[in-house]
């Protein structure tokens, strides 16, 4: 840029603050988890078996608090509802309603579906609180016969196939309504609904990893190597691709060096030095690069592999976010005039402060916690073997038919 | 094997929730139906009542035909100067209050319409009507400012006053020693 | 800069009248000339072109939200919505109702800025906040300055709304200077507006005369329209938490008056007019002048144009 800088008036103002960075961060980990469960019920990698339970019932939590940073941004929460009521075809927005309740509902079907087993013995068994949620659960139907469990099987994969791409579309269409944006060069290209698809693939695994130690550590079992090896072997590959596809964005901008790119280098080597240069790339995605080939290749030493993976996981979480925060906040902190910048402030308190994303942040993860009191997330992961004693107390050959 | 596959039995459980959600699809798409806005769709795929809303607002400024409909002298004064299209407001005010007393006093002629004010020097001023023979009002078109056009009559004060030799250079009506408002000649 | 404009030199005009949608049918009386407006939808090579484009979006969004959008939701299409004719404008100002030739063709503004001619003195946006009642902080209208020195560079600055007079800004050495210019910004009225675009709830729509407005009361204060507008327009108001914008004075328009910016303007640099009648002076000036619009390679196709805009300029 040439000569001192000029910021359009109304752009002084950041419309998009952290909820909106929250928004894809965490329906991007709803989507990635729910592709680590698709590779067991889908593409049937075994090795995933410990998780793919717990997999789906973190994209359940995690998408079950997906609006609220949502309407904690919008500044009149209470028409929210006006996007399904009016909805406009030619804005990317307006897909969210729908898109978001039908995945939902898929979600929490195929929960339901997952845990049938459970619920109905709990329904039969269970006293007090839990009784009751089990009871409410079981939408009064008490019974489990081979027949049923064939048709749970077939609706599952059903469900999981459709989910698939509802997952990448859920949150392509997060990176589409960045990358729609003509007005900002930052966003405005069509990588970026594939750079948002790869790297929440990448997040979901690694809270699926550090999520499994975690619970594994809580319940004193030792983590599955097999298990803990393949999902390092997946994180891997996806952050190599998300990494190769968000240098390979930044690459393409640099060096057709349209008209924009004097202010998006300046903004890069400036105000997002730190945030991209040095967390996003370096710490959150060379480092991590480095570690997880040594936490999948090695065989015998659980306790370093466990410590690798879970190291690497938190650092791709914060790549994540950080990418999440780069492109987010990093596209309006240059002022549509192309001639200076703008400064985010990142308050405290108040509806889109920094406590309030904290507890955004910590509500899934409560979500998680009661239903880890509620039905077994982790360990057993045989989707349709109901429990010892269910078999006994039934009058079908429950068992017997399903080994 | 005991038992084969029983739709009805098997997937009592399904046809349940598939019962349920269509209920609720069902529930949701006429509730729908009750909260679209009455006038939505009236002349656009918007609301109707939104486009009389914005049309009803009141114009708070007064357009210079309002004032020369009984001003009609100073239309004459202004027709060869260069000021014929700057506003009356600027140096008058709005005149709401005015005009609505000098209606009033049209059918009645024992209503006194107000003498202006003179001008408190603020440019967001609250006056309804105030006369003005400030330099800054002048000076805030006039005082020569880097981005004018080369043809705008604009001055550097300080010379220009020294040119014409003015005599009371620090006086605030100074410009009114050689200049009028409506008709401010060369 | 004075900033003490609350309720900002409404200069006594009194209490403007809540924003009623009752109130217009008791004011004013239908204008008889120009006062027919037609639908959305024709007026002109580029208000087709855009239609069309409209409609292709209409379709490919369907394509992609399926047949359930589709069988769930009738959602309201702007070409048949287009042809609901809307109710004559009403002749509630001063000034003489356009020629009644237009009886046939909707209405349709536009505007003209002539940059060669602009002083900065700031009369238009003082005036522009007045009449709005626009919040401290946020601006529908705005002047920039251009100043090019003779090193090479380029200044870009804001001029004051009370002008450079007792403005305390530093003075600009003019001998330093190669040439200098001053830019009034103002809503670009797009026809392809990313603006409306990408509103998810239809609170930003387009009057039949193609201006685009704003529902403050069904806008959900989600600030895509923000991000959307490349020209830096729109800024959500704290005072409605509603999306704001210039409107071109749709209520001064509609009453055959001006928009108070051109009211205001002391040297015709601001032209309004309509854009479907030949004869007024924005068709005479439009016709005759070589202009550009703003950040032309968005393909927004404004309907407001410039006069003496150097590349510089964003």
């Amino acid at each position: 840029m040439h000569g001192p800088s000029f910021v359009y008036p109304n752009d002084v103002h950041v419309a998009w603050s952290i909820m909106i960075v929250l928004y894809p961060y965490i329906t991007g980990l709803v989507a990635g988890a729910f592709v680590v469960s698709a590779l067991y019920h889908v593409f049937h990698d075994h090795k995933l078996k410990p998780v793919a339970r717990l997999a789906l019932v973190t994209a359940l939590c995690f998408c079950s608090c997906a609006t609220v940073p949502l309407l904690l941004h919008l500044h009149h929460p209470e028409r929210a509802l006006n996007i399904m009521i009016t909805p406009h075809q030619t804005s990317a927005m307006a897909g969210f309603g729908f898109i978001y309740s039908l995945y939902m509902l898929l979600l929490i079907v195929e929960v339901w579906l997952l845990y049938r087993p459970e619920i109905v013995e709990g329904a039969a068994n269970a006293v007090g609180l839990k009784g009751f949620i089990f009871r409410i659960l079981a939408l009064g139907s008490r019974q489990i016969t081979p027949g049923s469990q064939k048709a749970d099987e077939w609706l599952i994969g059903v469900l999981a196939i459709i989910g698939i791409p509802a997952a990448c579309v859920l949150h392509g269409y997060v990176g589409f309504l960045f990358g729609g944006v003509k007005a900002n060069p930052w966003w405005s290209t069509a990588l970026l609904p594939v750079i948002f698809l790869i790297s929440a693939i990448l997040s979901g695994i690694a809270a699926l990893l550090l999520l499994y130690l975690v619970l594994c550590w809580a319940k004193k079992i030792t983590p599955d190597a097999d298990c803990v090896r393949s999902l390092c072997k997946y994180l891997w590959m996806s952050l190599v691709a998300a990494v190769s596809l968000e240098l390979l964005e930044l690459l393409h901008l640099a060096y057709e060096a349209g008209a924009e790119w004097d202010v998006l280098r300046e903004l890069l080597t400036g105000r997002l030095a730190v945030s991209y240069g040095l967390i996003q790339v370096a710490i959150g995605s060379v480092i991590p690069f480095l570690l997880l080939p040594v936490a999948f290749r090695t065989e015998r030493y659980a306790a370093l592999r466990t410590f690798l993976g879970t190291v690497s996981g938190i650092l791709i979480l914060i790549q994540v976010f950080a990418m999440r925060w780069n492109v987010v906040i990093g596209g309006q902190m240059f002022s549509k005039s192309f001639r200076g910048f703008v400064y985010y402030n990142l308050t405290l308190d108040g509806r889109e402060g920094l406590i309030a994303a904290i507890v955004v942040l910590t509500l899934p993860l409560l979500a998680l916690f009661a239903a880890s009191r509620l039905l077994p997330l982790i360990g057993d992961a045989e989707p349709h073997r109901p429990p010892e004693d269910l078999c006994k107390s039934m009058p079908l050959d429950v068992c017997t038919s399903h080994q | 094997m005991s038992q084969q596959f029983s739709f009805l039995r098997d997937t009592r459980h399904l046809q349940a929730v598939a019962l349920g959600l269509v209920v609720l699809g069902g529930g949701l798409i006429a509730a729908r139906s009750h909260l679209i806005p009455k006038s939505f769709g009236e002349h656009g795929p918007y609301r109707g009542d939104a486009l009389r809303e914005i049309a009803a607002q009141q114009p708070v400024l007064t357009s210079d035909t309002s004032c020369l409909k009984c001003h009609d002298s100073v239309h004459e004064e202004r027709a060869e100067s260069p000021h014929k299209d700057v506003a009356c407001l600027h140096c008058h005010g709005n005149g709401h209050e005015h005009m609505a007393q000098a209606e009033k006093a049209a059918g009645d002629p024992s209503v006194t319409i107000e003498k202006a004010k003179p001008w408190d020097g603020d440019f967001f001023t609250k006056l309804d009507l105030f006369i003005t023979k400030d330099r800054a009002t002048c000076l805030s078109c006039h005082e020569k400012v880097v981005g004018m056009p080369a043809d705008f009559r604009s001055i550097d004060v300080k010379s220009h006053l020294a040119d014409q030799g003015a005599e009371n250079i620090d006086s605030p009506d100074v410009c009114f020693e050689c200049h009028t408002g409506h008709s401010p000649g060369i | 800069m004075n900033k003490s404009h609350d309720s900002a030199g409404a200069s006594g005009c009194g209490s403007r009248p809540a924003t009623s949608g009752l109130n217009i049918l008791n004011q004013g009386t239908p204008c008889s000339g120009g006062g027919s407006c037609g639908g959305v939808s024709c007026g002109g090579e580029q208000r087709s072109k855009a239609d069309s484009r409209r409609q292709f979006l209409s379709r490919a969004t369907s394509m992609v939200f399926g047949s359930f959008a589709l069988t769930l939701l009738p959602m309201e299409s702007p070409e048949t919505a287009a042809e609901t004719p809307l109710p004559a404008p009403l002749n509630g100002g001063a000034v003489p109702a356009p020629p009644a030739a237009s009886a046939a063709k909707p209405v349709l503004y536009g505007f003209l800025v002539d940059t060669e001619k602009c002083i900065g003195s700031g009369k238009c946006l003082s005036a522009c906040r007045t009449e709005n009642h626009v919040p401290d902080g946020y601006s529908r209208t705005w002047v920039e300055r251009y100043v090019h020195f003779k090193d090479g560079t380029v200044q870009v600055d804001l001029v004051p709304e009370t002008g450079y007079h007792e403005s305390k800004l530093p003075i600009v050495d003019a001998a330093l200077v190669d040439k200098a210019y001053f830019v009034p910004k103002l809503c670009n009225q797009c026809v392809d507006a990313p603006c409306n675009q990408v509103c998810p709830v239809h609170a930003s729509f387009t009057s039949p005369e193609g201006v685009e407005l704003i529902d403050t009361d069904h806008c959900i204060g989600c600030g895509y329209c923000v991000q959307a507008c490349p020209y830096g327009m729109r800024y959500i108001n704290p005072e409605t938490n509603s999306a704001d914008k210039c409107t071109w004075c749709y209520h001064r328009i509609t009453k055959n008056q001006e928009p108070a910016c051109v009211e205001a303007c002391p040297v015709g640099a601001r032209v309004f007019g309509r854009l479907d009648d030949p004869e007024s002076e924005l068709s005479k000036r439009l016709g005759a002048t070589r202009t550009q619009v703003l950040k032309e390679h968005l393909g927004t196709h404004p309907k407001l144009h410039y006069v003496g805009l150097s590349k510089e300029v964003v």
